[in-house]
């Protein structure tokens, strides 16, 4: 059930996560911490999107499974649906998130069945794939949980970066005690994240690395995302086949109907 | 005075040397006898410093606790045949008998779960949360009702719970569930098809919902695990032996009957036995690879038989000496120092060609054999021991460091060398003065005149003669090389990781992996004791929370605190109350028989929603399990057992239903006396638990448990990854052990007894050097090949694909007393001889040199041949040291000669001086 929702989460969180091309920075000022978490923000956040891709995950007896299927987003991906396609064993499964992710929905084709799966899964830590929807800073969750520090600038990935470093804020529900983020200059796309421990702020947890940055329609979009979890040595690995960020999607689509279809 | 000691002792070899021979022999009968008295100890944890806190624990544990040191049993094959050969096995196992004490091998063995507790307080055991959702499972036992309650469960863990299957526990508790589930439709599908059941049947099936399966399986029911206890620890090595052989032999003697089957032995204990039998053998088969290729050697250097026979037999003598010598000062060997016999051989041999080799150049010049050996003695004695010293110096220098493993090795390699010395200027000698007497006799008597040759390699000598002349040509090309050597030499890594120097093919090992795959169980775990089951309550609970650790046992497992025992007593009371209101069906009716299939449908949708989760979600252990209730969805062929009985039920309504009948009247009264039996209300305390468990996690005197931590990853896969683990289990509590804390600790305290050991042994040899030369520089330009040469050997070793490991690392300090001879021995000739005679220098010295690296080569070399990678890591980078070193000395030390010399005539001094 885990894998399914952590699927999910990466799918639409990449599908629908990155959009609108913000102006390029000048560099004639150094800029604040937060002014580049806010520009960032807007970066990674999408009005609206469709995709396809696929997902190779590790399996628990160590096998690599990969997985394609068609992603929908809507409302800066508060609502999000992702229907498989490959493998025909996965074929016509679909996922229904609501409420950036805490409310899911599942449809078995095999049973012809719609079920709620679960409920307040933003934090959930899943087998099969290494991503939680808060690993991408879905919502405003980077500006709400964190407060940001500017690090400096560094190359990373081939990038010249803002290296920002984000520390949980007291009280939030952030799953980690902090992020170091690498945003590239030219246009705060992060490039990479790592995610360290929420009780032990030295241990790595996870790092996501973004792969083949293209512009697509206007808009910076990693074609390959790779997240390395650095405690059990696996790794996800997710590739955009297709994305439209100007696609028009009916709210009927995030609807036990829009399961079905 | 030396060389009046020196001289005397020719003397005495010349005169009397069958009485030097009888002396000889009585100290080997000696010394031999000591030498089997000697004790080895391969353990990792020996080669810590005793008293370091980690040591402390992780021998406290192997004490206190029988449990840490199980002897494993590994059964593979068909599931029935499996559980039948166990039930034979077991006690046969019980009835073994320690000869020497006719005490029991075997305290107590495991192989079934401990059912009797779990059937009184099993309930107890279950969490508060889990409770909530598991508790209609036991509010009626008639089957539709239960199969109901089943698919609520299922349904209710999907919409509620997060994260039901998000880790590792959880999986095995959702495959233990279904596991039940699979079991219940095999056997009703069993009894509505006409088969008859026996009421064992029908009670075990009901077992299996309630507690689980009771033999320890594994995931795919083709592999099984016994857990023998021994009467003993691991500190008891003639038990570990005689324990492990015994268990073998039961083994060997029932396979033969169980066709199909496969059995053997593992753990830590049957490890143990298969490491020492193997090093045993190993270093066994490697001394005598060693001793062949350094006869053979000699052989064709001094084309001659009986001379290196007679070196050979010195060596042998010399070694039995050192391992006498040993028994009386350490009285065991460690996974270190049990190579002193090789390197001995490597080393020892040394002194030998030296002798003979002046030996035999006097006689053949004519010499009588009292002048030739005084000669030997007073030419290449001095060089010898000078040499000897050095080595033996380096090696002491060595016992400085912390870690027993090197200062132990540093003693038993130290007091080796020399009795190695002393063994060659007793026995040698003699033996060589009784060759050469008989040889004169039968010259004498034929009328002949001895034959003569000469086996200098004139070749080296030219060599050394144009590296001389053309010296900055060649030390140009020194410097290219080293550059080249250095730059690899700075690339070279690590590997930490243990598991790499352990011995390759043995079957226990192998079987290790197998427990691995099959059981999905990890054998690299950190331990933490605790002083009470409120502190390993705690300690397991703080372990949980972090990320690195996957999953923690304990006793709280079985022992909940009182207070979390009175939170779940509601629920308890709330199942008792519904099981005792519960009325037994005497039968199923019609309208229920109707309903009962609903239900297995609806049985069969949650199943099939769950295997399509799992497979999404890479969870292989549920979707296997799953496919076995409900079939492959990729193959419509295969069996659907719900969907069959469905199918069979339908098409034989009436019989069906009077069979289910049958067997709900066994069935639901035993399910609702096993679940009432399960739902005791007694608070649990330490002295209710059953020896069986309390074993595994209390020592014998129930003051102090053990906590297992296992990683959620591969430890071994980097440094960090491994000291984040330790310093995770040490952060929890001052109290961690494991093989992850004692290999960060080795490896820290070994680089640093290293470093030191390393620095210690120059400064001596430079000492020694200087006090046998009695100047600086000529000191200085013999160290000059032996510090290039360690740093070659390391860039070679690089080059080689070879990386540091905590057994080689030891190779620093041990070259720089090994590698010095060559570059001492080119001095001394070249002093002796003066300017200008760099060509006999190494036509002769370079000669002997050339000999004795090959040998200790050829030594080192025999290493690489150990089934104990350890052994063949320090060999490899020996074999690769002691080339460099005569490389470095030939290379180096040719040229430096010919400038010195160069730059002597230009001042019209000679060299030497």
């Amino acid at each position: 059930m885990g894998g399914i929702r952590k699927n999910i989460i990466a799918a639409v969180l990449v599908a629908g996560g990155f959009i609108s091309a913000w102006p390029a920075d000048t560099g004639e000022r150094p800029m604040a911490a937060q002014d580049i978490v806010e520009k960032m923000n807007s970066v990674i956040n999408v009005d609206s999107s469709e995709g396809r891709m696929s997902m190779t995950i590790i399996t628990s007896s160590g096998e690599e499974r990969t997985f394609i299927y068609d992603s929908y987003s809507k409302n800066r991906g508060e609502k999000n649906l992702i229907r498989y396609i490959e493998p025909s064993r996965a074929r016509g499964q679909a996922i229904l998130m609501l409420n950036n992710a805490d409310d899911i929905w599942a449809y078995f084709p095999r049973t012809g069945r719609v079920r709620k799966l679960a409920t307040h899964a933003k934090r959930q830590k899943m087998e099969g794939s290494d991503f939680s929807y808060e690993d991408m800073g879905s919502g405003d969750a980077f500006l709400d949980d964190y407060t940001s520090r500017l690090l400096g600038e560094e190359e990373k990935e081939g990038y010249m970066c803002h290296k920002l470093e984000l520390e949980r804020k007291q009280g939030s529900d952030a799953g980690y005690s902090r992020l170091v983020i690498w945003v590239i200059k030219e246009n705060y796309f992060p490039v990479a994240i790592q995610y360290y421990d929420l009780d032990d702020s030295r241990l790595l947890l996870k790092e996501l690395i973004q792969y083949d940055i293209r512009m697509i329609e206007n808009i910076p979009t990693g074609m390959k995302i790779v997240m390395y979890n650095r405690t059990d040595d696996t790794k996800t690995v997710m590739e955009i086949l297709k994305v439209d960020y100007d696609a028009e999607l009916g709210d009927e689509l995030f609807t036990e109907r829009g399961l079905l279809k | 005075m030396r060389d009046k000691l020196l001289k005397i002792l020719a003397q005495l070899h010349s005169r009397y040397p069958l009485r030097v021979l009888a002396a000889v022999f009585i100290l080997t009968a000696c010394f031999g006898y000591l030498a089997t008295k000697l004790q080895q100890n391969m353990r990792w944890a020996d080669l810590l410093p005793e008293n370091h806190p980690s040591t402390v624990q992780f021998n406290k544990v192997v004490e206190e606790f029988t449990s840490a040191t199980n002897i494993v049993v590994m059964v593979e094959g068909e599931e029935e045949k499996i559980k039948r050969f166990a039930d034979e096995a077991v006690p046969l196992f019980k009835d073994l008998i320690d000869p020497s004490d006719g005490k029991k091998y075997i305290k107590r063995i495991d192989y079934r779960a401990e059912t009797g507790f779990i059937k009184k307080h099993g309930l107890m055991l279950v969490k508060e949360e889990d409770m909530e959702d598991m508790k209609g499972l036991f509010m009626d036992p008639n089957l539709l009702p239960l199969v109901t309650n089943i698919n609520d469960s299922l349904e209710k863990v999907y919409i509620a719970k997060e994260g039901s299957m998000s880790t590792r526990e959880k999986e095995d508790n959702a495959f233990i569930f279904l596991d039940g589930i699979e079991n219940l439709v095999r056997q009703i599908q069993r009894s509505v098809s006409g088969e008859r059941l026996s009421e064992d049947d029908v009670r075990k099936t009901a077992d299996k919902i309630l507690f689980g399966e009771d033999y320890m399986l594994s995931y795919g029911k083709d592999a099984l695990i016994i857990l023998a206890v021994p009467n003993f620890t691991m500190m008891d090595m003639d038990k570990v032996t005689y324990s492990v052989d015994s268990m073998q032999e039961v083994i060997d003697g029932m396979l033969p009957r169980y066709e199909g089957v496969k059995a053997g032995l593992t753990g830590m204990v049957a490890v143990q036995h298969d490491e020492n039998v193997s090093i045993e053998k190993s270093l066994g088969y490697t001394t005598v690879i060693a001793l062949a290729a350094v006869l053979a050697m000699l052989i064709i250097a001094f084309r001659m038989w009986m001379a290196p026979l007679y070196g050979l037999l010195t060596l042998i003598v010399g070694v039995i000496w050192a391992v006498g010598l040993v028994t009386v000062t350490l009285g065991s060997l460690n996974m270190m120092s049990a190579m002193m016999a090789v390197i001995l051989i490597g080393l020892g041999i040394d002194f030998s060609i030296h002798i003979i080799s002046v030996f035999t150049e006097n006689r053949s010049l004519g010499k009588g054999i009292e002048e030739s050996l005084s000669v030997t003695f007073r030419n290449t004695g001095k060089g010898i021991i000078t040499g000897a010293l050095t080595t033996a110096a380096a090696f002491f220098a060595v016992t400085i460091a912390r870690t027993r493993g090197m200062k132990e090795m540093g003693i038993v390699l130290g007091g080796g060398v020399i009795m190695v010395l002393l063994a060659t200027f007793l026995l040698l000698p003699a033996l060589l003065v009784l060759r050469e007497k008989k040889r004169d006799r039968i010259s004498a008597a034929k009328g002949e005149k001895r034959k003569t040759a000469d086996i200098s390699f004139r070749s080296l000598g030219v060599a050394g003669h144009w590296l001389s002349r053309h010296y900055i040509k060649s030390l140009a090309g020194v410097i290219v090389i080293s550059a080249v050597l250095v730059y690899a030499a700075s690339k070279i890594t690590f590997d930490h990781n243990y598991l790499n120097l352990e011995p390759k093919g043995l079957k226990s090992v192998e079987l290790e992996d197998t427990i691995i795959d099959k059981f999905d169980l990890s054998i690299d775990y950190g331990m933490v004791l605790a002083d009470s089951p409120e502190e390993s309550r705690k300690t397991a609970s703080l372990l949980k929370e972090k990320p690195l650790i996957a999953s923690v046992e304990d006793i709280s497992l079985y022992l909940p605190s009182k207070e979390e025992q009175e939170r779940r007593l509601p629920h308890i009371r709330q199942i008792r109350k519904a099981l005792a209101a519960s009325r037994l069906q005497p039968a199923v009716d019609r309208e229920n028989a109707v309903r009962f299939i609903d239900e297995l449908d609806r049985l069969r949708m949650n199943v099939m929603e769950m295997q399509d989760m799992a497979y999404l979600g890479g969870q292989d252990k549920v979707d296997a399990k799953c496919t076995k209730i409900t079939g492959d969805p990729e193959n419509p062929q295969s069996p659907d057992i719900i969907g069959g009985l469905m199918e069979y039920m339908e098409k034989n309504a009436e019989t069906s239903r009077e069979r289910l009948s049958s067997f709900q009247d066994v069935f639901s009264p035993y399910f609702r006396e096993s679940a009432m039996s399960m739902s005791s209300e007694d608070i649990l305390t330490l002295e209710d638990l059953p020896d069986s468990i309390l074993d595994r996690y209390a020592n014998r005197d129930r003051n102090l448990f053990l906590v297992t931590a296992y990683p959620a990853m591969n430890i071994w896969k980097d440094k960090t990854v491994m000291e984040r683990f330790s310093e995770t289990l040490e952060s929890i509590s001052g109290k961690a052990t494991g093989m992850s804390i004692i290999m960060k600790y080795l490896i820290d305290i070994m680089g640093e007894d290293g470093r030191k050991a390393l620095a210690l042994t120059i400064l001596l040899v430079f000492i020694i050097l200087l006090a046998d030369f009695g100047k600086p520089l000529y000191a200085v330009i013999a160290m000059i090949p032996l510090l290039l040469g360690a740093l070659w050997m390391v860039g070679l070793m690089k080059l080689a694909g070879m990386q540091f490991t905590v057994m080689n690392v030891l190779g620093l300090p041990l070259i720089i007393g090994i590698g010095i001879d060559d570059g001492v021995h080119i001095v001394h000739r070249w002093m002796a001889e003066g300017r200008g005679a760099v060509r006999q220098v190494y036509a002769s010295t370079g000669k002997a040199i050339l000999l004795t690296s090959l040998t200790t080569m050829l030594a080192f070399g025999s290493l690489v041949f150990s089934i104990y990678r350890g052994f063949a890591s320090l060999g490899g980078a020996m074999f690769l040291g002691v080339a460099a070193c005569f490389l470095t000395s030939v290379s180096v030390l040719a040229p430096i000669i010919g400038l010195i010399d160069a730059k002597r005539v230009k001042k019209g001094e000679t060299a030497g001086e």
